[in-house]
Protein backbone atom coordinates (compact mmCIF):
# COMPACT_ATOMS: atom_id res chain seq x y z
CA UNK A 1 0.00 0.00 0.00
CA UNK A 2 2.83 2.47 0.66
CA UNK A 3 4.68 1.60 -2.38
CA UNK A 4 1.45 2.43 -4.24
CA UNK A 5 0.79 5.63 -2.29
CA UNK A 6 4.54 6.86 -2.82
CA UNK A 7 4.65 5.53 -6.58
CA UNK A 8 1.18 7.74 -6.80
CA UNK A 9 2.75 10.70 -5.46
CA UNK A 10 5.84 11.25 -7.74
CA UNK A 11 3.28 10.06 -11.01
CA UNK A 12 1.23 13.13 -9.36
CA UNK A 13 4.29 15.46 -8.77
CA UNK A 14 5.41 14.93 -12.42
CA UNK A 15 2.65 15.66 -13.96
CA UNK A 16 2.15 18.88 -11.98
CA UNK A 17 5.21 20.02 -12.74
CA UNK A 18 5.11 19.37 -16.66
CA UNK A 19 1.53 20.86 -16.75
CA UNK A 20 2.79 23.80 -15.25
CA UNK A 21 0.03 24.76 -13.11
CA UNK A 22 0.63 27.14 -9.87
CA UNK A 23 -1.97 25.51 -7.28
CA UNK A 24 -0.68 27.68 -4.18
CA UNK A 25 -1.27 25.44 -1.64
CA UNK A 26 0.69 22.73 -4.33
CA UNK A 27 3.46 25.21 -4.84
CA UNK A 28 4.20 25.99 -1.25
CA UNK A 29 4.54 22.51 -0.48
CA UNK A 30 7.10 21.69 -3.31
CA UNK A 31 9.11 25.12 -2.20
CA UNK A 32 9.02 24.56 1.40
CA UNK A 33 10.15 20.80 1.88
CA UNK A 34 12.84 21.79 4.13
CA UNK A 35 9.92 22.43 6.66
CA UNK A 36 8.39 18.87 5.94
CA UNK A 37 11.80 17.23 5.79
CA UNK A 38 11.83 18.77 9.34
CA UNK A 39 8.65 17.73 9.98
CA UNK A 40 9.66 14.16 8.62
CA UNK A 41 12.79 13.85 11.14
CA UNK A 42 10.29 14.90 14.17
CA UNK A 43 7.96 12.60 13.59
CA UNK A 44 10.62 9.66 12.84
CA UNK A 45 12.51 11.33 16.32
CA UNK A 46 9.28 10.46 18.14
CA UNK A 47 8.83 7.11 16.68
CA UNK A 48 12.49 6.18 17.82
CA UNK A 49 11.88 7.69 21.26
CA UNK A 50 8.99 5.81 21.67
CA UNK A 51 10.77 2.66 21.51
CA UNK A 52 11.95 1.22 25.20
CA UNK A 53 15.07 -0.12 25.46
CA UNK A 54 16.20 0.72 22.25
CA UNK A 55 19.60 2.54 23.13
CA UNK A 56 20.68 -0.35 25.36
CA UNK A 57 20.87 -2.27 22.44
CA UNK A 58 23.11 0.14 19.93
CA UNK A 59 25.39 0.25 22.85
CA UNK A 60 25.34 -3.95 21.93
CA UNK A 61 26.07 -2.88 18.73
CA UNK A 62 29.00 -0.88 19.41
CA UNK A 63 31.52 -1.44 16.42
CA UNK A 64 29.72 -3.30 14.24
CA UNK A 65 27.38 -0.31 13.28
CA UNK A 66 29.96 0.29 10.80
CA UNK A 67 29.39 -2.74 8.90
CA UNK A 68 26.30 -1.67 7.21
CA UNK A 69 27.94 1.85 5.56
CA UNK A 70 30.81 -0.70 4.72
CA UNK A 71 28.62 -3.13 2.71
CA UNK A 72 26.88 -0.36 1.15
CA UNK A 73 29.74 1.39 0.06
CA UNK A 74 31.65 -1.98 -1.22
CA UNK A 75 28.97 -2.81 -3.16
CA UNK A 76 27.99 0.38 -4.72
CA UNK A 77 31.93 0.79 -5.57
CA UNK A 78 32.21 -2.29 -7.27
CA UNK A 79 29.02 -2.02 -8.58
CA UNK A 80 30.42 1.31 -10.44
CA UNK A 81 33.40 -0.49 -11.68
CA UNK A 82 30.98 -3.09 -13.32
CA UNK A 83 29.25 -0.70 -15.41
CA UNK A 84 31.95 1.18 -16.25
CA UNK A 85 33.35 -2.02 -17.46
CA UNK A 86 30.12 -2.40 -19.55
CA UNK A 87 29.90 1.01 -20.81
CA UNK A 88 33.60 1.19 -21.85
CA UNK A 89 33.84 4.67 -19.36
CA UNK A 90 36.80 4.97 -16.96
CA UNK A 91 36.56 3.22 -13.60
CA UNK A 92 36.97 6.04 -11.82
CA UNK A 93 34.33 7.81 -13.39
CA UNK A 94 31.88 5.28 -13.30
CA UNK A 95 32.65 4.57 -9.86
CA UNK A 96 31.91 7.83 -8.91
CA UNK A 97 28.81 7.75 -10.52
CA UNK A 98 27.61 4.62 -8.23
CA UNK A 99 29.56 6.56 -4.93
CA UNK A 100 25.89 9.28 -5.15
CA UNK A 101 24.11 5.84 -3.33
CA UNK A 102 20.84 7.76 -3.32
CA UNK A 103 21.81 11.10 -3.07
CA UNK A 104 20.92 12.46 -6.46
CA UNK A 105 21.08 15.92 -6.20
CA UNK A 106 24.69 16.46 -4.78
CA UNK A 107 25.64 13.33 -7.23
CA UNK A 108 23.95 14.76 -10.07
CA UNK A 109 25.68 18.63 -9.13
CA UNK A 110 28.93 17.46 -8.46
CA UNK A 111 29.15 14.75 -11.07
CA UNK A 112 28.01 17.39 -14.07
CA UNK A 113 30.59 19.75 -12.70
CA UNK A 114 33.43 17.70 -12.73
CA UNK A 115 32.81 14.81 -15.74
CA UNK A 116 30.37 17.23 -17.82
CA UNK A 117 26.61 16.88 -18.33
CA UNK A 118 25.94 13.43 -19.88
CA UNK A 119 28.38 11.77 -16.37
CA UNK A 120 26.08 14.34 -14.22
CA UNK A 121 22.92 13.16 -15.89
CA UNK A 122 23.77 9.18 -15.78
CA UNK A 123 24.32 9.85 -11.93
CA UNK A 124 21.52 12.16 -11.77
CA UNK A 125 18.85 9.83 -12.76
CA UNK A 126 20.60 6.26 -11.37
CA UNK A 127 20.72 7.82 -8.07
CA UNK A 128 17.40 9.11 -8.29
CA UNK A 129 16.45 5.68 -9.46
CA UNK A 130 17.88 4.25 -6.29
CA UNK A 131 16.04 6.17 -3.77
CA UNK A 132 12.61 5.92 -5.96
CA UNK A 133 13.20 2.13 -6.25
CA UNK A 134 13.98 1.24 -2.77
CA UNK A 135 10.52 1.95 -1.99
CA UNK A 136 9.67 -0.97 -3.83
CA UNK A 137 12.93 -3.18 -2.97
CA UNK A 138 12.98 -2.44 0.93
CA UNK A 139 9.30 -4.43 1.61
CA UNK A 140 10.95 -7.26 -0.34
CA UNK A 141 14.15 -7.66 0.83
CA UNK A 142 12.57 -7.64 4.90
CA UNK A 143 10.49 -10.74 3.80
CA UNK A 144 13.12 -12.83 1.74
CA UNK A 145 16.11 -11.04 3.50
CA UNK A 146 16.77 -9.84 7.15
CA UNK A 147 15.67 -6.05 8.28
CA UNK A 148 18.92 -4.95 8.34
CA UNK A 149 19.78 -6.03 4.77
CA UNK A 150 16.85 -3.39 3.91
CA UNK A 151 19.38 -0.50 4.68
CA UNK A 152 21.24 -1.30 1.95
CA UNK A 153 19.14 -0.29 -1.19
CA UNK A 154 18.57 3.12 0.56
CA UNK A 155 22.01 4.00 0.97
CA UNK A 156 22.68 7.52 2.14
CA UNK A 157 19.08 8.46 1.70
CA UNK A 158 18.20 5.67 4.76
CA UNK A 159 18.31 8.70 7.06
CA UNK A 160 15.40 10.83 5.05
CA UNK A 161 13.01 10.05 2.50
CA UNK A 162 13.12 6.07 3.07
CA UNK A 163 12.91 5.87 6.81
CA UNK A 164 9.33 5.92 7.01
CA UNK A 165 9.41 2.50 4.60
CA UNK A 166 11.84 1.77 6.92
CA UNK A 167 9.33 1.81 10.31
CA UNK A 168 6.86 0.36 8.12
CA UNK A 169 8.24 -2.79 7.10
CA UNK A 170 10.87 -3.30 9.55
CA UNK A 171 11.54 -2.72 13.68
CA UNK A 172 12.48 0.83 15.41
CA UNK A 173 16.22 -0.44 16.45
CA UNK A 174 16.65 -0.79 12.32
CA UNK A 175 15.63 2.57 11.80
CA UNK A 176 18.19 3.90 14.89
CA UNK A 177 20.81 1.64 12.18
CA UNK A 178 18.86 3.45 9.30
CA UNK A 179 19.75 6.99 10.62
CA UNK A 180 23.19 6.10 11.63
CA UNK A 181 23.95 4.58 7.99
CA UNK A 182 23.00 7.39 5.96
CA UNK A 183 24.51 9.69 8.25
CA UNK A 184 27.56 7.98 7.75
CA UNK A 185 27.39 7.25 3.87
CA UNK A 186 26.17 10.91 2.83
CA UNK A 187 29.34 11.84 4.59
CA UNK A 188 31.01 9.87 2.06
CA UNK A 189 29.72 10.82 -0.64
CA UNK A 190 31.49 14.20 -1.44
CA UNK A 191 34.56 12.38 -0.36
CA UNK A 192 33.93 9.33 -2.50
CA UNK A 193 32.90 11.02 -5.85
CA UNK A 194 36.09 13.38 -5.85
CA UNK A 195 38.56 10.65 -4.65
CA UNK A 196 37.37 8.21 -7.93
CA UNK A 197 37.36 11.40 -10.36
CA UNK A 198 41.23 11.79 -8.94
CA UNK A 199 41.91 8.21 -9.65
CA UNK A 200 40.19 8.18 -12.81
CA UNK B 1 23.11 18.60 11.14
CA UNK B 2 20.12 20.58 11.93
CA UNK B 3 17.91 17.78 10.56
CA UNK B 4 19.74 15.18 13.06
CA UNK B 5 18.92 18.36 15.89
CA UNK B 6 15.45 18.01 15.13
CA UNK B 7 15.11 14.20 15.11
CA UNK B 8 17.35 14.21 18.67
CA UNK B 9 14.45 16.73 19.65
CA UNK B 10 11.66 14.53 18.30
CA UNK B 11 13.64 11.31 20.32
CA UNK B 12 13.25 13.54 23.65
CA UNK B 13 9.71 14.66 23.07
CA UNK B 14 9.06 10.59 21.89
CA UNK B 15 11.06 9.18 25.15
CA UNK B 16 9.51 11.78 27.65
CA UNK B 17 6.26 13.53 26.31
CA UNK B 18 4.41 11.81 23.93
CA UNK B 19 1.83 9.03 24.53
CA UNK B 20 2.05 5.28 23.21
CA UNK B 21 -1.67 5.57 22.42
CA UNK B 22 -0.60 8.01 19.82
CA UNK B 23 2.06 5.96 18.02
CA UNK B 24 -0.17 5.11 15.17
CA UNK B 25 -1.36 9.09 14.36
CA UNK B 26 2.60 9.65 14.34
CA UNK B 27 3.01 7.33 11.88
CA UNK B 28 0.03 9.11 9.87
CA UNK B 29 2.56 11.86 9.74
CA UNK B 30 5.47 10.55 9.06
CA UNK B 31 3.47 8.90 5.80
CA UNK B 32 1.61 11.92 4.68
CA UNK B 33 5.07 14.12 5.17
CA UNK B 34 7.04 11.05 2.81
CA UNK B 35 4.42 11.30 0.22
CA UNK B 36 4.30 15.35 0.34
CA UNK B 37 8.39 15.14 0.01
CA UNK B 38 8.07 12.42 -2.96
CA UNK B 39 5.27 14.50 -4.73
CA UNK B 40 7.81 17.95 -4.81
CA UNK B 41 10.62 15.81 -5.80
CA UNK B 42 8.54 14.51 -8.80
CA UNK B 43 7.12 18.57 -9.57
CA UNK B 44 10.74 19.64 -9.61
CA UNK B 45 11.72 17.07 -11.55
CA UNK B 46 8.75 17.36 -14.20
CA UNK B 47 9.88 21.32 -14.46
CA UNK B 48 13.16 20.32 -15.35
CA UNK B 49 13.70 21.66 -18.83
CA UNK B 50 14.29 18.55 -21.36
CA UNK B 51 13.68 15.77 -18.35
CA UNK B 52 11.31 13.55 -20.08
CA UNK B 53 13.97 13.11 -23.71
CA UNK B 54 16.86 12.99 -21.05
CA UNK B 55 15.21 9.87 -18.99
CA UNK B 56 14.58 8.03 -22.22
CA UNK B 57 18.22 8.77 -23.89
CA UNK B 58 20.47 8.24 -20.96
CA UNK B 59 17.46 6.04 -19.32
CA UNK B 60 19.73 2.20 -20.14
CA UNK B 61 22.90 3.19 -18.93
CA UNK B 62 21.25 5.08 -15.77
CA UNK B 63 19.17 2.22 -14.95
CA UNK B 64 21.94 -0.35 -15.08
CA UNK B 65 24.24 2.23 -13.01
CA UNK B 66 21.09 1.78 -10.08
CA UNK B 67 20.99 -2.11 -10.42
CA UNK B 68 24.06 -3.10 -9.97
CA UNK B 69 25.84 -1.65 -7.35
CA UNK B 70 22.37 -1.74 -5.42
CA UNK B 71 22.27 -5.40 -5.53
CA UNK B 72 26.01 -5.65 -4.95
CA UNK B 73 24.67 -3.43 -2.30
CA UNK B 74 22.25 -6.15 -0.95
CA UNK B 75 24.89 -9.24 -1.34
CA UNK B 76 27.29 -7.39 0.75
CA UNK B 77 24.93 -6.23 3.13
CA UNK B 78 22.82 -9.71 3.19
CA UNK B 79 26.55 -11.33 3.80
CA UNK B 80 28.17 -9.05 6.94
CA UNK B 81 25.25 -8.71 8.36
CA UNK B 82 24.70 -12.58 8.49
CA UNK B 83 28.08 -13.00 9.25
CA UNK B 84 28.61 -10.44 12.19
CA UNK B 85 25.64 -9.51 13.23
CA UNK B 86 24.22 -13.05 14.01
CA UNK B 87 22.88 -12.64 17.76
CA UNK B 88 20.26 -9.33 16.38
CA UNK B 89 19.40 -10.94 13.10
CA UNK B 90 16.99 -8.09 12.72
CA UNK B 91 13.62 -10.10 12.32
CA UNK B 92 12.00 -9.00 15.69
CA UNK B 93 8.53 -9.44 14.88
CA UNK B 94 7.06 -9.23 18.23
CA UNK B 95 8.60 -5.92 18.90
CA UNK B 96 6.87 -3.98 16.01
CA UNK B 97 3.52 -5.63 16.69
Amino acid sequence: MIVLLTILSLILGLAYGLSGLELPLLTFFSQHTDLVLYLLMFTVGISVGLHRGLFRKIREYHIKIFIIPIGIILGSLVGGLVCAAMFHIPLGQGAAIASGMGWYSLAGATISQIGGSELGSIAFLSNLMREIFSFIIIPIVAIKLNFYTCIAPAGATSEDTTLPVMLKYTNEETVVLSVLNGIICSFFVPILISLCFQVS
Amino acid sequence: MDILLVMCLGILVGRFFFPQKAKKWNEVASLLCTLVLIFSMGAMLGRKEGFLHQLLTLGTQSFLFFLIPTVLSIVAVYILTKRFMKKHDGKDKEENA
